[in-house]
């Protein structure tokens, strides 16, 4: 790991094909920063991504990286990151790809708690599909195939993180770099599993959830002396439907990895060239 | 005297009926007989008929028989289930104090011993099953000592008093036969050898030979009868630096594979039909990435939920064509417990070195049997690692393109690209269930998409080239009658060469463990006058194949009622097909 690694680094010489102006370029902006800025290189890097314009992510950035199957990316990282915890695994998703077709992952991966960071780009729409609701869009929004509106809740993530016990849950805003660097900066060195849901909008598709709607709307946690160790006062905030917030809203700060607490630390590449030497002893155990 | 024994215990599910039998066939593997055991049960926990097979022998047993010699029944379902099997001189062990009248069936030799009563005596009810076990030494005349030796095994954890009881139990059986019924019962002698047996089912095998390939990541989700490959592993692969994740279902458990696979671990995941469903998707995603990975299927009746604890053979056609487009996968499909475990270890390596997913088919049959073996046939000192085409830093040069970018997917002439685990000082790459370029990325050009398809089927012409796709042999290799099957009914086919043998019938049978890439058998189908093709499904899946193949209309015999081959029906079964053709 060589400590002279800038974030341009992880850049792959690929344009993206992102429209002009969407979210996705500063959620990957601040990927990148925060990986470099916590001493990590390309090589030692794994990105893994799913399906949707935010599932692109691992074409641009230069690292290990697997761009699967839609909503299965965190199934995918977590197999990366135990076969060789000296990997720094950074998981990509969509709304779509995270909370409806990997919903199921999603709750089983908070619980899990391995140590990898989880990046959702939540632009309450289905881009890649060309403009369907998502499970965050809001009851009354208009889509292809919700002309009258979902009529039903929109999903909260920070809330279902919380309630199968989270240990690192945030929020963060594409479009304030700095902010949402320094906070997936956090989730990178978080023991165990980071989540942040990051507003990241979709120009093309949704006119609701906007730039300007989030710069209007957002409220910053350090503004209002949030101690993200207190559970129940993240709980209020996560609660709270009215408030969009960005910062980090809960941390366990004992939070226990998955791999410590199961002792796991070999690299599972290496293996003898052939069976391992007390292997007869397996086979006596039918005697 | 009768050197072969069939026995079996029967019962209510939840009666304990598996690990009675488990002890007894360890008794007598341990006193160097052979066994083969087999279960009969229903999907759920208490209730319902279920009973426990053994065959034993001082031969080789292969398969099972429609023959019991001494039954142990603890319900009345238990001996009406099984009467066509009870013959002249079976005998029947029944509590005649529990509640129901046992009806005998004539010709048959009940033996009434109070199982409950003496098992109160030794130390509590629990261990009526154990007083059985004595009592059937004892008329089976099997010294009971064996039986000690599976008690401790079996007990030791849990404490000397708790073995001593069940010793003593077992005791209590004995002489209780011995007092009320040594004039009236036939002669059975099971004699001893001095061979060391093993005694392991086919989902064990499984296990075993992923830990001696280097398997050290699983991740799996619970499913009949695929759940004792995982219950194998975990507890155990921990011990070589692996790990075993129960994952929240299928698609999450072969897409974790699949992360570990790119890792650089050997990976694997195993599941049942219906988990293979899900797994589909992901699948192609493993075979357009080149991502090495062993997805075990442990076949049950399907479709749906069909029948969970029955036997099949119905998921080939899916193992070979199942996902949208089309990708190269090897199918591989051991025909004995023994093969579990050395098609295991051979399925890793041909992963890793073609760089596909390999299904490893195996079935119900195979996965609820155990069987006796030699040790030396698990011979671990033979097991070779063949990690494929890896690079590190140093010869990675030879991979990269003008701009010093790293080709996963590098147009190689014999179809194998490198491999750069992660961690490589310069081989960063992404790959892609998209279609995708050298670089592994996304691309729609028309010459680039042929290219790499090409590139993709390349690695089966030199798999097909490189490797052996042979298949075992028996019986009469110049018959006029060929058989052929796959899988797990090789053992019932080859006692039933014997029993054909025995009515003047010569057939060559040829048992085949490769699905895809396959052996040639045009020849050998050319030179027979009569083809019949065994399998234990409905339509004949590999018999279409080899139809495919050798382009002749192929004979069938299908099964596929839930119930493995047994030998001597399956025998009738060849015998009628044959004939069907002569008078025809
Ligand atoms: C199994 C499967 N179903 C459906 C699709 C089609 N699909 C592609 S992207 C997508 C939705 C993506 O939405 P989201 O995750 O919100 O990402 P965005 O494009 O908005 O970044 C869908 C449904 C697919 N690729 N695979
Ligand atoms: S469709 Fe929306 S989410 Fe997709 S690239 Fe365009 S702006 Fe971004």
């Amino acid at each position: 790991m060589s400590s002279d690694v800038r974030f341009t680094d992880f850049k792959s010489d690929k344009q993206p094909t992102w429209c002009p102006g969407c979210g996705d370029f500063g959620t990957m902006n601040g990927m990148m920063k925060a990986l470099a800025e916590t001493g990590n290189d390309p090589d030692n890097t794994f990105v893994c991504a799913g399906i949707g314009c935010s599932g692109k992510i691992g074409t641009y950035m230069h690292s290990y990286a697997l761009h699967g199957v839609h909503g299965r990316a965190l199934p995918v990282g977590t197999g990366v990151k135990l076969a060789n915890p000296d990997l720094e695994v950074m998981v990509a998703g969509g709304d779509g790809d995270g909370y409806s077709i990997g919903a199921g992952h999603f709750i089983h991966a908070v619980r899990r708690n391995v140590d990898m960071t989880y990046v959702v780009m939540d632009n309450r729409i289905y881009g890649l599909t060309k403009g369907q609701a998502s499970p965050t869009s809001r009851e009354d929004f208009e889509t292809s195939t919700t002309p009258e509106g979902p009529k039903q809740p929109p999903v909260n993530p920070l809330a279902l993180a919380l309630a199968a016990g989270g240990t690192f849950i945030a929020q963060s805003f594409s479009s304030d770099a700095q902010r949402h660097t320094e906070i997936v900066k956090r989730a990178v060195e978080h023991d165990g599993f980071g989540f942040v849901n990051v507003y990241s909008p979709c120009v093309t598709f949704n006119d609701v959830d906007t730039y300007d709607y989030f710069r209007d709307s957002i409220v910053d946690l350090d503004d209002e002396d949030h101690d993200p160790s207190d559970r129940d006062a993240a709980k209020k905030k996560i609660l709270d439907a009215d408030k969009e917030y960005q910062g980090v809203i809960y941390e366990d700060e004992n939070s226990v990895p998955y791999s410590d607490l199961h002792g796991l630390d070999s690299n599972m590449s290496e293996i003898p060239d052939g069976a391992p030497e007390d292997a007869m002893d397996l086979v006596r155990e039918f005697y | 005297m009768a050197e072969d024994l069939n026995w079996a215990i029967g019962g209510e599910a939840g009666d304990g009926i598996d690990s009675t039998g488990k002890i007894f066939a360890q008794a007598l593997s341990r006193a160097g007989r052979h066994v083969f055991t087999s279960k009969d049960f229903a999907s759920r926990i208490r209730g319902g008929y279920t009973a426990y097979k053994i065959r034993t022998s001082t031969d080789r047993v292969r398969s099972v028989v429609d023959r019991l010699d001494i039954l142990v029944a603890l319900t009345q379902r238990t001996i009406d289930e099984n009467v066509d099997e009870l013959h002249d001189g079976s005998v029947v062990i029944y509590d005649g104090e529990r509640s129901w009248d046992a009806e005998i069936p004539e010709g048959v030799v009940g033996v009434d011993v109070p199982l409950k009563s003496l098992a109160e005596d030794a130390g509590g009810a629990i261990m009526r099953n154990v007083v059985a076990l004595g009592a059937a030494c004892e008329i089976a005349s099997f010294s009971i000592e064996n039986l000690d030796e599976a008690l401790a095994k079996r007990f030791s954890s849990k404490g000397e008093k708790l073995v001593e009881n069940n010793k003593q139990a077992a005791r209590l059986g004995q002489e209780y036969v011995q007092e009320h019924y040594a004039e009236d019962l036939p002669e059975y002698s099971l004699a001893e050898t001095d061979e060391d047996y093993v005694l392991l089912n086919g989902d064990e095998a499984i296990g075993m030979g992923a830990i001696a390939a280097g398997c050290r990541f699983y991740s799996g989700y619970p499913i009949t009868p695929a759940t004792d490959v995982m219950e194998y592993l975990t507890g155990r692969i921990d011990r070589y630096g692996g790990h075993v994740v129960q994952a929240e279902d299928e698609l999450s458990a072969i897409n974790m594979a699949l992360g570990a696979a790119r890792s650089g671990a050997r990976a694997m995941t195993a599941t049942s039909g219906p988990g293979i469903d899900l797994m589909t998707e992901t699948f192609g995603l493993v075979a357009t990435s080149e991502t090495p990975l062993v997805i075990c299927d442990v076949m049950r009746s399907g479709p749906s939920t069909g029948m969970p604890t029955k036997q099949e053979q119905g998921d080939l056609n899916m193992a070979l064509y199942g996902g949208h487009g089309e990708v190269p996968r090897f199918v591989l499909a051991p025909t004995t417990i023994s093969e579990c475990f050395h098609k295991t270890i051979e399925a890793f390596n041909l992963a890793e070195k073609y760089q596909v997913p390999v299904y490893l088919v195996s079935d119900l049959a195979m996965a609820v049997t155990e069987r006796t073996f030699r040790p030396e046939e698990f011979d671990m000192d033979e097991v070779e690692v063949e990690r494929g085409n890896v690079v590190d830093e140093d010869d990675i040069d030879q991979y990269l393109d003008e701009q010093d970018r790293f080709q996963p997917h590098y147009d190689a002439a014999d179809g194998i690209s490198p491999r750069a685990f992660p961690g490589t000082e310069g081989g960063a790459h992404m790959s892609t269930g998209l279609e995708h370029n050298e670089l592994g990325r996304r691309t729609e050009d028309t010459d680039e998409r042929i290219k790499q398809v090409d590139k993709r089927n390349r690695k089966v012409e030199t798999a097909q080239r490189e490797e052996e796709w042979d298949y075992r042999e028996y019986g009469d290799a110049d018959a006029d009658a060929l058989v052929i099957s796959w899988g797990s009914n090789e053992g019932a086919m080859v006692e039933a060469l014997d029993y054909l043998d025995d009515e003047g019938i010569d057939v060559r049978f040829i048992s085949v463990p490769y699905i895809f890439p396959r052996p040639d058998l045009t020849e050998a189908v050319e030179a027979a006058e009569q083809v019949i093709v065994v399998e234990c499904n409905e339509q004949g899946q590999f018999a279409d194949l080899l139809e495919h193949d050798t382009l002749t209309r192929l004979k069938r015999v299908n099964k596929y009622n839930g119930v493995r081959f047994k030998a001597d029906e399956l025998a009738d079964d060849i015998k009628a097909k044959l004939e069907a053709e002569v008078t025809a």
